[in-house]
């Protein structure tokens, strides 16, 4: 079981990742960002945005099926791990800097998000106050927030 | 969005993020609605019951806008600050459930909602 968690919960963080570093490099090669028909065909003319898509529906697969045996505190916490990753991948992909003010912000969030996993895991199975584990952003918790409804 | 807010975010940066974080909890709270109506059957006939409601087109066309929405905004800014201003949407979306689903604010949840958007904060206005 313990195998299961680890696979599950590193499945889920390489997919939710997967899909982040993607949307990043999708919105970088559509560059100039321009509300119109010709910026849709630059993003969806390229390889990167088919890998959010895949990035997402296995986060929504990995969720769905570490919600079968996982308690809902820790699998809400470790969803939204890929905080960490994204960050150290973006260093090393975009060349990113990440200054101390940055480090203190995500140090605070990630305490936030501890904090929501403990009081998950306390009232863990009360019916009809689940909070969706939203997503870390708008758009890859949403795979989440969708499993955890049913 | 004054020169005393001086975020380093361009404009057009901060209405991609707020329109994310809106349409965001729009489209969790419409799902929950259509996930959680009590007279919606189980198994096909429960989606079958989904489907000609309202509530899941609703929460689908909020996906489509924010897939642009995001894309959009991480053109603008990089994704490491990116996903962590993006954190702001769990608190959004836990107190919209507050007031349509009456969800429960317990004590760890109230810390936990008010560390994330101190940590948002930093990292939006450093």
């Amino acid at each position: 079981m313990r195998r299961f968690y680890l696979l599950g919960f590193l499945a889920l963080m390489a997919f939710d990742t997967l899909a982040q570093i993607s949307f990043k490099y999708a919105a970088t090669q559509a560059l100039p960002l321009e509300f119109s028909a010709d910026w849709l065909l630059r993003v969806f003319g390229q390889p990167w945005i088919y890998g959010a898509f895949v990035g997402y529906i296995g986060a929504f697969f990995a969720w769905m099926t570490l919600l079968q045996h996982a308690p809902i505190g820790p699998a809400f916490a470790a969803s939204h791990l890929e905080l960490v990753s994204v960050m150290l991948l973006s260093v090393y992909l975009f060349d990113e800097r990440i200054g101390p003010w940055q480090v203190v912000g995500a140090l605070t969030i990630i305490a936030g998000i501890v904090c929501l996993a403990l009081g998950e895991a306390e009232l863990g199975g009360e019916a009809g106050d689940s909070v969706p584990p939203a997503p870390a952003h708008g758009t890859s918790s949403r795979t989440h927030a969708d499993g955890h409804a049913h | 969005m004054s020169t005393e807010l001086s975020t380093g975010m361009p404009a057009i940066a901060i209405v991609l993020w707020i329109a994310n974080v809106l349409v965001d909890s729009g489209g969790q709270l419409a799902f929950k609605a259509a996930a959680g109506d009590p007279d919606a059957g189980a198994g096909v006939a429960r989606w079958k019951w989904m489907l000609a409601r309202r509530w899941i087109w609703v929460g689908i066309a909020c996906y489509v806008a924010e897939f642009v929405l995001w894309l959009s905004f991480l053109s603008l800014v990089p994704l490491s600050e990116g996903v962590l201003l993006g954190s702001i949407n769990i608190v959004a979306i836990m107190i919209a459930g507050r007031y349509w689903f009456a969800e429960k604010l317990t004590r760890l949840r109230v810390a936990g909602m008010v560390l994330i958007s101190i940590g948002v904060a930093v990292v939006g206005l450093q």
